[in-house]
């Protein structure tokens, strides 16, 4: 194939704004997907993309474009909106020339408009702005175009208007693509190296290998050194998506596809690596990906001790299809062995939470989402806190260093006051506001991250009545005037529960954690007290009554199975708990408590 | 299901009669009202039934249900007769029971059970608060209980047992200190008092998830189980089970037998049997037991048999729910446990620490509940089962 007769690009925009559904049409309007087969967001497969709506995982696509009776070939890459899912994007961006960044006509840019736009500008990509939904009759195609110019400095004024939804439009986009987004710069005849974009594990094929060919041809049958993990695996098969999996036994410069060679050993594949032939010439490595920066972290430990190593294999797994999560062994002594992992944020914890349950079949007790701290000790060094639960006593360190975001949000300016207000309220710090249009503004704040997760962004929603929108970065450590709570459950202190406070609001989070513990905890045969400390101060008390009455009255020959059969199952659920002491805490408990709540306002 | 086996003689034998005057409110037994069932049909298949698999010589007979005393007195006798032919549990039963209601237990009826061979006789007295008669649905009133309990003692009953229901909705524990003092009053042999307890599918479940009926709060319900623990005990009457008092000697030895997990054989529809270390039951349902019992086979729907831990586990919970206790000797001999089934004996050890909790107390060889320990029986039974 020739590279000139090639366009790679990504749609990329904020969430919800048509990116899926743009794919469709495309998909549909070149004859790669049947008009019968044809389905809403045809590219989200994964049952938590249909459940939710939303795309999780970037997908990549071939489809075939005639442009002045000269037939291309496009390879489309549909990413993630979200901000938890902004390394798919990343990812993506990098097998591109192109990026088609969508902006819904009726909402306008919003926060990852910018954030991800941004993203492709640093890759040196050819944008393509494209304004979406013009088919609402509250479309605003040209004050948009404006937000646009005004918040990217890229030149809007002849943005392509489109209806995903009715196709009007995509033909003239398609057109667009091959006249501006310039060809891969590869040819077929060189060494040749390709980029490992993505990755899965399939069951019975091993790892099957995303990759876009930059330099040169591969083909099946021949042997294929990965340069970063020094693996050589045989290509067994070649092929590009279509979006099925359909063979083609060689890619080309410029191509995007996969590789398959039965490979079982997780560790063999790393997302980033080049590919180069084995004993071939000398090739340079591609400049891969910048590790994620991890925003959120959390313990998943199993519910049954003994499936450590299960869990591991499925973290691992998981791993390879989303390089964007990390993990690493703990230990707590209320939960045992598990594994610290770090997220980008709380979707991805949870979309990662319901992942391993359901496609690795694992029983889980999720600690509650916290951020990493670093303390720095009276020598000057630096220590990074892994958990709150390992934090010192306070007269071993000089002081604790939290991670501050820098936050931009994007509203209509008739908010900016509710704003002001529910960031202070989380020890947000102003740093500049701009107008976007005469009705638009963006807002950006830098506030620690610990108040980020905590329940920043449903505070946000609700003051804005859904309308504000917000992208965060890591900025820096901070110091911050830092506690430990500590959580005591019978008088004995549970490392997994406790956390990491500002002083100001220790005393009300400590109240909040014990009530809802009061709630989730089950009454047992003894009187349980749950107390908040800080250091050896105890600053709140809560006491679970002693269950009194628990009899079956009536329990005869006719009778006996039934009844046993109910107490047994009574008793699988306890082993859904942890003991802590003689205390069983509910694994629900463990994410519950910290959460914010009605009651603690 | 599988082929019958057969209980060794002197097994118990309980025989389910499944209709009665109309269903009560709160009942999950497998009882239908009578009205256009064919009575005589169930007893010809009942018949059927004891002479495929009722054990020979049993000795304690148990009519249940339902409301056995709702068959015409001559119906009962016969087929008594019949079962005599076939068992020959006139010479070896020690305790006939039949269960008994107010509207069916005229002075005719109850010489008529007795002369038949039945023993000991328990009236469903449940209230006497008219109103709360109603809302369980019952179809007498106090005064029909009392004339009931009166027949069965002119007949010349020995053994005469009353049931009661406690805490009730809206019932305070004064009302029902009174409730119980009037029975205790008539001075009856045995007594089963009962905490209402809200069945899945039943009429009370309904109203209770419409939020028209409620629970009692737990320490109201905790009051009224300790005053029948306290008003029968003044009363000569001893708990020997956990819903179950007595004057010495008159304890039901059938329903221990339950306790004490031993064998047992259930005929009739819904009935449950035990035989070996294997459980098993007839369907709920009239026709589908009926149909296989008439043909001569077994009409068993489900059956379990547990493995030796289990079997000790469910021994223990059993037997804990018996005033005496049980020792860690009688309970592997009664779960027929051996060290060959595998696991070692942990249930000795969980009673161990139940001890030392106080939730058990020691009585020679004996681990019974303590005080504290009674009204949390199922948590204690839990700790015995699997898994
Ligand atoms: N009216 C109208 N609705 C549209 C149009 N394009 C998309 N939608 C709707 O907008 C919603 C979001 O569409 P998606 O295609 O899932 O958006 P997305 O950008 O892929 O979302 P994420 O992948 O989660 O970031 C869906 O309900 C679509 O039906 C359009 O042109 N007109
Ligand atoms: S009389 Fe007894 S068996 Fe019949 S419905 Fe009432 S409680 Fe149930
Ligand atoms: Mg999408």
């Amino acid at each position: 194939m020739d590279p000139k007769l090639i366009r790679n690009f990504s749609i990329i925009a904020h969430i919800d704004h048509g990116k899926s559904t743009l794919a469709d049409r495309m998909l549909e309007m070149t004859g790669a997907v049947d008009k019968r087969d044809m389905r809403a967001q045809i590219l989200d497969d994964m049952d938590l993309e249909r459940e939710r709506g939303i795309t999780i995982k970037a997908r990549a696509v071939t489809i075939w474009h005639t442009f002045k009776g000269q037939k291309y070939q496009l390879n489309l890459i549909d990413t993630p909106g979200h901000v938890d899912f902004n390394y798919e994007v990343e990812k993506s961006l990098q097998a591109c020339e192109g990026a088609l960044l969508l902006v819904d006509a009726s909402q306008g840019v919003e926060a990852q408009t910018v954030a991800n736009a941004y993203l492709a500008i640093e890759s040196d990509l050819e944008i393509l702005p494209v304004l979406n939904k013009i088919d609402l009759a509250h479309a605003r195609p040209e004050e948009v175009a404006e937000e646009i110019e005004n918040s990217l400095g890229i030149d809007a004024t002849n943005a392509l208007a489109v209806s995903a939804k009715t196709g009007q439009g995509v033909t003239a986009v398609l057109d667009a693509l091959i006249e501006k987004v310039p060809h891969p710069e590869g040819r077929v005849d060189e060494p040749l190296r390709a980029l490992i974009f993505d990755a899965i594990y399939d069951e019975f094929r091993g790892i099957i290998v995303y990759i876009r060919v930059v330099n040169g041809t591969i083909e099946e049958k021949r042997n294929y050194h990965m340069l970063g993990t020094d693996k050589v695996y045989e290509a067994s098969e070649i092929g590009r998506f279509t979006p099925k999996m359909s063979r083609t036994k060689v890619l080309g410069a410029g191509e995007v596809g996969y590789f398959i060679s039965n490979i079982k050993a997780l560790g063999d594949v790393r997302v980033g690596d080049t590919i180069s032939l084995h004993k071939g010439p000398k090739v340079e490595m591609l400049p891969g990906y910048r590790p994620p920066s991890h925003m959120v972290y959390a313990d998943f430990y199993p519910t049954n001790t003994g499936d450590f190593e299960q869990l591991r294999e499925a973290l691992e797994t998981l791993k390879l299809s989303d390089s964007s999560l990390d993990f690493a062994p703990v230990t707590s002594e209320a939960l045992g062995f598990g594994f610290r992992c770090g997220f980008l944020g709380l979707l991805h914890m949870e979309i990662i939470q319901q992942r391993l349950e359901r496609e690795h079949d694992q029983d889980l007790i999720q600690t509650a989402p916290t951020v990493n701290y670093k303390i720095q000790l009276f020598n000057g060094e630096i220590e990074e806190i892994q958990s709150p639960g390992q934090l010192p006593d306070p007269d071993k360190y000089e002081r604790i260093m939290e991670p501050i975001s820098r936050v931009t949000i994007m509203v209509p300016s008739e908010y900016i006051g509710a704003v002001m207000q529910i960031t202070v309220d989380h020890r947000g710090d102003y740093v500049r506001q701009e107008y976007l249009s005469a009705t638009r503004v963006q807002l950006v704040y830098d506030i620690p991250m610990a108040e980020l997760i905590f329940d920043y962004y449903d505070k946000l929603k609700s003051a804005t009545r859904g309308y504000g929108t917000m992208n965060y970065e890591l900025r820096a450590y901070e110091a911050g005037d830092l506690v430990k709570l500590r959580i005591l459950v019978n008088g004995k202190e549970v490392d997994a529960l406790s956390s990491v406070v500002h002083r100001d609001h220790a005393e009300r989070r400590g109240r909040s954690a014990i009530t809802k513990l009061r709630k989730e905890i089950p009454r047992h045969m003894f009187e349980i007290p749950i107390q908040a400390a800080i250091g050896g101060k105890i600053i709140a008390r809560e006491t679970i009554k002693a269950l009194r009455k628990d009899v079956t009255a009536k329990c005869y020959g006719g009778d006996v199975t039934r009844k046993r059969k109910l107490l047994e199952k009574q008793k699988e659920g306890k082993r859904r708990m942890r003991s802590v002491g003689n205390v069983d805490i509910p694994q629900k408990a463990f994410l519950a408590v910290l959460g914010s709540s009605e009651d603690d306002k | 299901m599988d082929a019958v086996q057969s209980a060794p003689p002197g097994t118990a034998l309980y025989v389910h009669l499944p209709f009665c005057a109309a269903k009560c409110t709160y009942c999950d037994f497998f009882s239908l009202p009578a009205a256009g069932q064919d009575l005589d049909g169930v007893l010809e298949a009942l018949l059927a039934e004891a002479r495929m698999r009722a054990p020979q010589q049993p000795r304690t007979v148990f009519l249940g249900g339902g409301t056995p005393s709702l068959y015409p007195a001559p119906a009962i006798a016969r087929w008594l007769d019949a079962l005599d032919d076939l068992i020959g549990w006139r010479e070896s039963a020690t305790e006939v029971t039949a269960e008994c209601n107010p509207e069916s237990l005229d002075a005719h009826k109850a010489e008529a059970l007795l002369e038949a061979g039945i023993q000991r006789l328990s009236i469903g007295f449940q209230t006497l608060d008219p109103k709360r008669l109603e809302l369980f649905g019952r179809v007498h009133t106090p005064a029909m209980s009392f004339a009931a309990f009166q027949n069965a003692r002119s007949a010349g009953c020995e053994r005469l047992s009353v049931d009661l229901i406690y805490a009730a909705p809206d019932q305070s524990d004064e009302d029902w200190r009174r409730e119980l003092e009037t029975v205790l009053l008539l001075a009856p042999d045995h007594l089963s008092a009962y905490n209402l307890t809200i069945e899945p599918g039943t009429a009370f479940a309904r109203w209770h998830a419409r939020g028209d009926v409620q629970s009692l709060e737990e320490e109201v319900e905790l009051a009224q189980f300790h005053s029948a623990r306290d008003l029968c005990r003044q009363a000569g009457l001893h708990a020997y089970e956990i819903s179950n008092y007595a004057r010495p000697g008159q304890e039901c030895r059938h329903n221990i037998g339950y306790w004490q997990n031993a064998q047992y054989v259930g005929i009739g529809p819904s009935a449950v049997s035990k035989v070996g270390n294997r459980r098993f039951g007839n369907p709920r349902s009239i026709e589908p037991w009926k149909r296989p019992v008439l043909r001569g086979e077994s009409a068993a729907e489900w059956g379990e048999e547990l493995d030796g831990p289990a079997r000790l586990g469910e021994t223990w919970w059993l037997g804990l729910r018996l005033g005496v206790g049980l020792s860690a000797v009688e309970a592997r001999e009664r779960a027929r446990w051996s060290p060959l089934d595998g696991e070692p004996d942990r249930a000795e050890a969980t009673a161990e620490e139940l001890l030392g909790q106080g939730l058990l107390e020691r009585d020679g060889e004996r681990f019974r509940l303590s005080e504290r320990g009674l009204p949390l029986a199922d948590g204690v039974g839990r700790r015995f089962l699997a898994p």
